[in-house]
């Protein structure tokens, strides 16, 4: 794409993860859990005692990681820190929203679907 | 005279091959559109269908997490049992600029799965979008024939080599939830393995996407 810087080549990068007990349990069993030296780890666990400020500040921790390549959100939890996520832009880390177990995946919520749905909006079909 | 003619009719075909050469220009810029807007629409639609899949990857995890909970006990799969002291991942991604077609430079994904790091060559599973490389031994795939036995080939000792790396890793994975654990627990194990191959796949499409989206606005 023209203007675009070239995306840095990432070898042995992670997934990051802010979800439920249970999801991130999950795919702990499945290997991408990592802790380094300092004991920091690449997921946060989000119960009922997470404040907000904790899953900004993962958020904003994760995506300036140079080793992480996905950061794995469930949308429950995206939608509490949406003006982040919708205001993060860049490709990598890719972000993803996962439903959880009590609340399923809305189309109409994820940040990706919602940037691209004025392509079939009323207004952008009347400006061609 | 009849250079002046001759002026004119040069000037006319000089007019007209522009013309002809604005035309072709023209519909090749249609062209290159309609395939950014086709290329949009596929990654769309495979988006779609790709998270509707994991939708349905993670609740059978959650199930089977659930049934293992309940056939082993509260206490023996939580969180505060998680190892925090400093493992290294045992799956890990790969992030490239790859170019594509008319979308240009796009990253995509890839994921190498149970790759040991305790000492040698990594022996774990590289997993792309290909459904070639799917987990699994192919010598379990194979027929029994009576009779001569073929010696198992240097590839097939190193598949076979690679395939109990993959079985001790998954097998420490879960050794965190003790030593003897519910078939249910190793169930959910590989639902979320599938369901993090399919996210591989969503985010290559999710950056397919957004790569037509942008060609297509820029206009």
């Amino acid at each position: 794409m023209a203007g675009r810087a070239p995306i840095p080549a990432r070898n042995s990068a992670l997934i990051a993860m802010i979800a439920d007990e249970d999801t991130i349990v999950g795919f702990l069993m499945a290997g991408v859990g990592n802790v380094d030296i300092r004991r920091k780890t690449n997921y946060l666990i989000v119960d009922s005692k997470t404040t907000v400020r904790q899953i900004e500040d993962a958020f904003k921790e994760f995506s300036a990681r140079d080793d992480i390549a996905i950061i794995l959100l469930s949308q429950y939890i995206a939608n509490m820190i949406r003006f982040l996520v919708d205001s993060y832009n860049k490709p990598v880390p890719a972000i993803l929203e996962i439903p959880s177990k009590d609340h399923p995946y809305d189309p109409a919520h994820d940040s990706v679907l919602s940037r691209v749905k004025y392509l079939f909006s009323a207004e952008s079909v009347s400006q061609r | 005279m009849a250079g002046d003619e001759g002026a004119e009719i040069y000037e006319e075909r000089e007019e007209s091959m522009d013309a002809a050469v604005d035309k072709e220009t023209e519909i090749k810029t249609e062209g290159k559109e309609d395939e950014n807007v086709l290329q949009f629409l596929d990654s769309l639609d495979g988006y779609l269908t790709l998270m509707d899949s994991v939708n349905s990857k993670l609740r059978e995890g959650w199930f089977d997490l659930a049934s293992a909970r309940h056939s082993m006990g509260t206490l023996r799969i939580n969180s505060t049992l998680l190892d925090l002291k400093y493992h290294p991942a045992a799956s890990t991604f790969q992030v490239t600029d790859q170019e594509v077609g008319s979308l240009g430079s796009v990253p995509r994904f890839a994921l190498s799965k149970w790759v040991s790091k305790g000492g040698g060559s990594p022996k774990g599973k590289d997993f792309s979008t290909d459904t070639d490389s799917e987990i699994g031994s192919p010598l379990s795939q194979q027929l029994r024939h009576r009779g001569v036995s073929e010696k198992p080939s240097a590839k097939d000792e190193n598949t076979l080599a690679a395939d109990e790396e993959i079985k001790k890793e998954r097998a420490k994975s879960l050794s965190v939830f003790g030593g003897l654990v519910s078939p249910k627990l190793r169930g959910a194990q590989l639902s979320f393995e599938t369901a993090l191959e399919t996210l591989v796949e969503i985010a290559n499409m999710r950056a397919s996407m957004l790569s037509a989206f942008e060609r297509i606005t820029e206009k």
